[in-house]
């Protein structure tokens, strides 16, 4: 492979960092290439020094999205760290999908539960008094600020939960990731050109 | 696959390793790479990874060197957090080896377990 090549098919698969984040990597891969110039190495030899650039790309993207949502714990950030996980293949995708799929329905369904709350809270504040709220206008107007704060309480609850949830995966992924899909993946890939015993 | 488990722990170790590659001088990570691909035959382009992830995590800070030919170098230095992380881990693995060497080199002292082997009731 030419350095063009692992260039380009490194690039290809950043696609979706953000362009600063993959000029940075890509910089950091054409310094290596040419330090192995200097050291009168082929372009040949450095790449296939370097190892495979889809894997590589795979495992730059998940550490660029774990490292955003560290920083900026928001839904986008979380949604870009959990696919960029799975993007790694790290998990069992037949298995846990299904499972994730569920808690994150689960999660999502609360989240409308939450928003519908607060809204009917504030209806029961403004409206009650005019329309014949048992117990009369202060008791509506109580009323409904008690749903509204119930909802804030729940939607923090919630916040907390998925926060955690992504923690979570992300930290099983990188555990799964990091010890055993390296290990496998090589023994594949190059099953030990003549052992030295 | 006795394969299997040797590259489980040079890649467990490999962070180690250059922190204490950092600790003796700053680098780049191109000497990082070919110094550790020799001693511990890693590939070199996982280097770049584990970097971004020190650097994320704080282990280590970059800077830029004027170079006489081409472009400026990106350099990596240890930080407080870093060298404090050296400590931690060179400390589990002393404790992690000599775990390991006392049961594979020294099988010989009988473990404290084996007491019915007295031989008090011959006497």
């Amino acid at each position: 492979m030419t350095r063009a090549d692992f260039l380009a098919r490194l690039k290809r698969g950043l696609v979706g960092l953000p362009t600063s984040t993959a000029a940075e990597i890509l910089n950091d891969y054409e310094a290596h290439f040419d330090d192995g110039a200097e050291a009168g190495r082929s372009e040949a030899e450095v790449a296939s020094a370097l190892g495979d650039p889809d894997r590589l790309a795979r495992e730059l993207k998940a550490e660029a999205g774990i490292k955003r949502w560290r920083q900026e714990q928001n839904p986008s950030a979380a949604a870009a760290a959990v696919f960029a996980v799975l993007g790694l293949g790290a998990l069992d995708i037949l298995i846990l999908l299904p499972m994730l799929m569920g808690v994150i329905g689960t999660v999502f369904g609360f989240g409308v539960a939450v928003i519908a709350l607060f809204f009917s809270g504030g209806v029961v504040m403004v409206a009650g008094p005019f329309a014949g709220f048992p117990g009369g206008g202060v008791a509506a107007f109580l009323a409904g600020l008690g749903l509204m704060a119930a909802a804030v309480f729940f939607g923090a609850l919630l916040a907390v939960f998925t926060i955690w949830l992504v923690n979570g995966l992300v930290w099983f992924a990188r555990l799964h990731y990091r010890l055993l899909k390296p290990a496998l993946d090589s023994y594949a890939s190059n099953p030990v050109p003549g052992d030295p015993a | 696959m006795p394969e299997t488990i040797e590259i489980q722990l040079k890649k467990g170790v490999l962070g180690l390793c250059v922190l204490a590659l950092l600790a003796r001088a700053d680098s780049y990570a191109y000497e990082i790479a070919s110094r550790l691909s020799d001693a511990i035959d890693m590939g070199e382009g996982t280097i770049y990874p584990l970097m971004r992830r020190m650097q994320s995590e704080g282990l280590v800070e970059t800077y830029l060197v004027e170079s006489s030919a081409g472009p400026s170098r990106k350099y990596y230095r240890l930080s407080d957090a870093g060298r404090s992380a050296l400590a931690v881990q060179t400390a589990d693995w002393k404790t992690f080896t000599n775990a390991v060497d006392a049961v594979l080199v020294d099988p010989a002292p009988t473990p404290s377990v084996p007491a019915p082997v007295t031989t008090g009731d011959d006497q």
